[in-house]
């Protein structure tokens, strides 16, 4: 079976809008991919003029919620660098006993990666003049609500990008398994704080080399 | 059980049904608001999507092999409908020529990854219908309460024309993958408008007809109508200043300083005029049908908060229901009261019979004469005596000449007819002229029947009629009782005229006055109320007179100076005449 991977366009942001785009981007792919009943809710950016749908599920939004957290604690650390998120759906195959437990395969057959240019805001130019300054942050003002806009319309972008890619592949998706409202096992990765100055892209190598041995980071 | 080719079938049609479902749901406010509910469960089964169920069934009459069409249109005011969306659906059977359909397994798996697959279709339509430009508008209809010159709505067609090439150069298309079916390949695409910038889509803010409930009448009209702040408190009526209004009653709150109904720029504050009204919300009268859900609230909250004061404006045009504070007579019998008071200044008074004559205009026909300043006296008399039945004209030309001796102190607009007349007091007898225009207005019943003999003299003079210089010669000729040569008489009337323009000037009151305390002196004393409504009558009607002075006063100049030298030549040779004799 293969493992359709979707790398979805990069997004500049700004760390107060990590959340609302990973929320996002989070829910919508895992909306086309929970083939259980689902009752959709309408959920409506607060930064930018979209609104995407998510699966009404408790359980699901605080499972995410966490996974930004996560994130976002380790975007403080390390700001102003590129980094992922990473969406698996696997399955679960054969259990084979071992001497030191039991041995649990996955076959990952769609991992979506999420990459983000955390940048920080840039800070208002001093002045001690005060009418250039009311200029400064007036430009400034501008400069980020048109920066904000040109992320909403890039988020847009993302989100048809989802809707392309769950559209033109369709064959790889297994049978369904369960009943439950996200019908098959997925992950999400983030960086970790533990990881390495190349960042966790060794990691996700190594993942990916070890096919069916993967192992979850955090 | 069924065969695979008839479970095809029932997922496409099922599929149709839901796509349809999804779209309109999420395009056609009415069909939104009005959606009973969560879906049945039978609904949820199909595609595990769960959509609010619809009250009227969404049914796909076509062969499932029809395409389905349905349009969103964005239908606005006076403008025709735009086609904002097409979303078509159809199933499309392999070509005859292609090659020869695959072999699908009979054992159900591939009805189940069909079924999967239009499960996924189903996802992605749903959340790209949240992503195109229109979804915008259906929010903005949905959820605010404000009406919009715009709305959306929707038809389902098996066949729709297609697009010119002007409106295809227009749309956007998006098609999604299709998915493979026993019977043929499902396709979905949607047509739309990237763009809704170029409609003129806003908030509309209809002006409904509002009515004031604190309109003043003109106290020309009714010298006895104090204005509000001079009301006890027991004329304050609370369900008046209520805010929000009842209905739509009240066009704002009411003001004490509202300008007063005789003064023109108070046409600002006509409930017809364009003048902003209370918040929307409260506005649900004028709001048409055609905006859907909007109106059955709003109508309904205005039907709970005041069904009186609905019918009221209903009842009644606009200017006169306003039950303003008004003096205990007017309270038992409002709406009667209404219409007496309310109305115009200018008219023409009855032969006063009963006692209160003098505190209604008796003319109805025109309601919104009230709305205007009350004409000069001149102007009054030719309008009202084509209009007004011989007596009523009778009875103001006669008012026009006023009962010198009745009329009151402060008509200093009419020396001319002092001087004509006789030595009686000017006070008493221009008062009531600048009451407002209704030359009877004001009159107490005591000069009823000075006034009744001044019908009678048919030495009446018009003091304005100046630019009727015959009129004014005639006049002369007879209230002087002599032959006079023509240019004697003609220059004795100029000697009038200009003499009467000097008496008035000279005994005219200042333009300005403090109304309110005029006006507080209204009850206890009458004569006061008579001057305080000529007082405010005399500012336009100065204004005129200065207008119809100054025409005198070109005339006169443009009657060339000869004839005033031969006048003056005249008169020496009579002074002559006169010192011989």
């Amino acid at each position: 079976m293969n493992c359709e991977t979707c790398q979805l366009k990069e997004l500049v942001v700004e760390p107060p809008e990590i959340r609302e785009v990973l929320r996002s981007i989070l829910h919508t792919i895992l909306f086309h991919r929970a083939l259980g009943l689902v009752r959709p809710k309408d959920v409506e950016c607060e930064l930018f003029d979209i609104i995407y749908v998510q699966c009404e599920d408790h359980e699901l939004e605080k499972k995410i919620d966490e996974k930004i957290n996560q994130f976002i604690g380790w975007v403080e650390k390390h700001p102003n660098r590129k980094s992922q998120v990473c969406i698996s759906f696997y399955e679960v195959k054969n259990k084979h006993a071992t001497w030191f437990g039991n041995k649990i395969e996955r076959f990952y057959w769609e991992q979506w990666y999420i990459n983000l240019h955390i940048v920080s805001p840039k800070p208002h130019g001093k002045s001690h003049n005060t009418k250039a300054h009311v200029v400064t942050g007036e430009n400034a003002f501008e400069e980020s609500n048109s920066r904000c806009a040109a992320l909403g319309s890039s988020l847009r972008e993302v989100l048809l990008q989802i809707i392309n890619f769950v559209n033109e592949k369709k064959d790889h998706i297994p049978p369904l398994q369960n009943s439950e409202i996200v019908s098959f096992p997925y992950e999400i990765s983030t960086p970790s704080s533990s990881d390495s100055s190349f960042g966790w892209h060794a990691d996700v190598l190594k993942r990916m080399l070890q096919t069916g041995h993967p192992s979850m980071l955090s | 059980m069924a065969s695979p080719s008839e479970s095809d079938r029932k997922i496409i049609t099922r599929f149709l049904h839901k796509t349809l479902h999804a779209v309109v749901a999420s395009r056609v406010p009415r069909l939104h608001h009005a959606a009973a509910g969560p879906a049945s469960p039978k609904n949820d089964r199909w595609f595990h999507l769960a959509l609010d169920d619809h009250p009227s069934p969404i049914d796909h009459h076509g062969a499932v092999m029809d395409p389905l069409v349905f349009d969103i249109l964005l239908t606005r005011r006076g403008c025709s409908d735009v086609i904002v969306e097409r979303w078509t659906v159809r199933c499309v059977p392999p070509a005859p020529w292609s090659a020869a359909s695959p072999h699908h397994p009979h054992d159900g798996s591939f009805l189940r990854r069909t079924y999967k697959k239009c499960t996924i279709l189903l996802r992605s339509i749903y959340t790209l219908l949240r992503l195109l430009p229109v979804h915008r508008i259906f929010r903005l209809l949905c959820s605010s309460s404000q009406p919009y010159n715009y709305d959306l709505c929707h038809k389902v067609l098996s066949f729709a024309a297609p697009f010119s090439r002007a409106q295809e150069a227009e749309l956007k298309q998006y098609s999604f993958a299709p998915v493979e079916t026993m019977l043929g390949h499902l396709v979905v695409s949607v047509q739309y408008r990237p763009s809704l910038t170029n409609f003129n889509l806003e908030v509309s803010l209809p002006t409904p007809p509002l009515i004031i409930t604190d309109y003043v009448g003109s106290p020309a009209a009714d010298p006895m109508r104090p204005f509000p702040s001079s009301l006890p408190d027991r004329m304050s009526h609370p369900i008046m200043f209520q805010y929000p209004p009842r209905g739509i009653r009240t066009l704002a709150a009411p003001s004490f300083d509202r300008p007063h109904s005789w003064n023109s720029a108070s046409m600002v504050h006509h409930p017809l005029s364009s003048a902003p009204g209370p918040p929307d919300s409260e506005l649900g009268l004028s709001l048409p049908g055609h905006y859907g859900h909007l109106v059955p609230n709003q109508r309904s909250s205005m039907e709970r908060k005041g069904s009186s004061g609905f019918d009221e404006s209903k009842l009644s045009p606009p200017c006169w229901t306003s039950p303003s504070p008004s003096p205990p007579t007017r309270v038992g019998n409002s709406q009667q009261s209404r219409l007496h008071s309310g109305t115009a200044p200018v008219s023409i008074p009855m032969p006063a019979t009963e006692n209160n004559q003098m505190h209604r205009s008796p003319n109805f026909s025109d309601p919104f004469k009230s709305l205007f300043p009350p004409p000069s006296p001149r102007s009054t008399r030719t309008d009202l005596f084509f209009r007004e039945s011989p007596l009523k004209s009778r009875s103001f030309i006669k008012h026009e000449g006023f009962s010198p001796g009745d009329i009151h102190s402060n008509l200093h607009m009419y020396p001319a007819y002092k001087a004509i007349k006789d030595g009686r007091d000017d006070s008493g007898r221009f008062s009531a002229l600048s009451s407002g225009g209704s030359p009877g207005y004001g009159f107490s019943s005591s000069s009823r029947q000075s006034i009744q003999d001044d019908l009678d003299d048919e030495d009446f003079s018009y003091p304005f009629a100046f630019d009727d210089v015959d009129t004014s010669d005639s006049q002369t000729r007879s209230l002087d009782g002599k032959e006079t040569p023509e240019n004697a008489g003609s220059h004795k009337s100029r000697e009038a005229a200009v003499g009467i323009l000097v008496q008035m000037l000279k005994t005219a009151a200042p333009l300005r006055h403090d109304q309110s305390c005029s006006m507080r002196s209204l009850e206890p004393n009458g004569e006061a109320s008579i001057s305080s409504s000529m007082m405010s009558r005399k500012t336009c009607d100065a204004l005129e007179e200065l207008q119809s002075y100054k025409e005198m006063k070109n005339l006169l100049l443009s009657k060339s100076g000869a004839k005033l030298q031969d006048s003056v030549k005249q008169r020496k040779e009579s002074s002559k005449t006169l010192i011989l004799n």
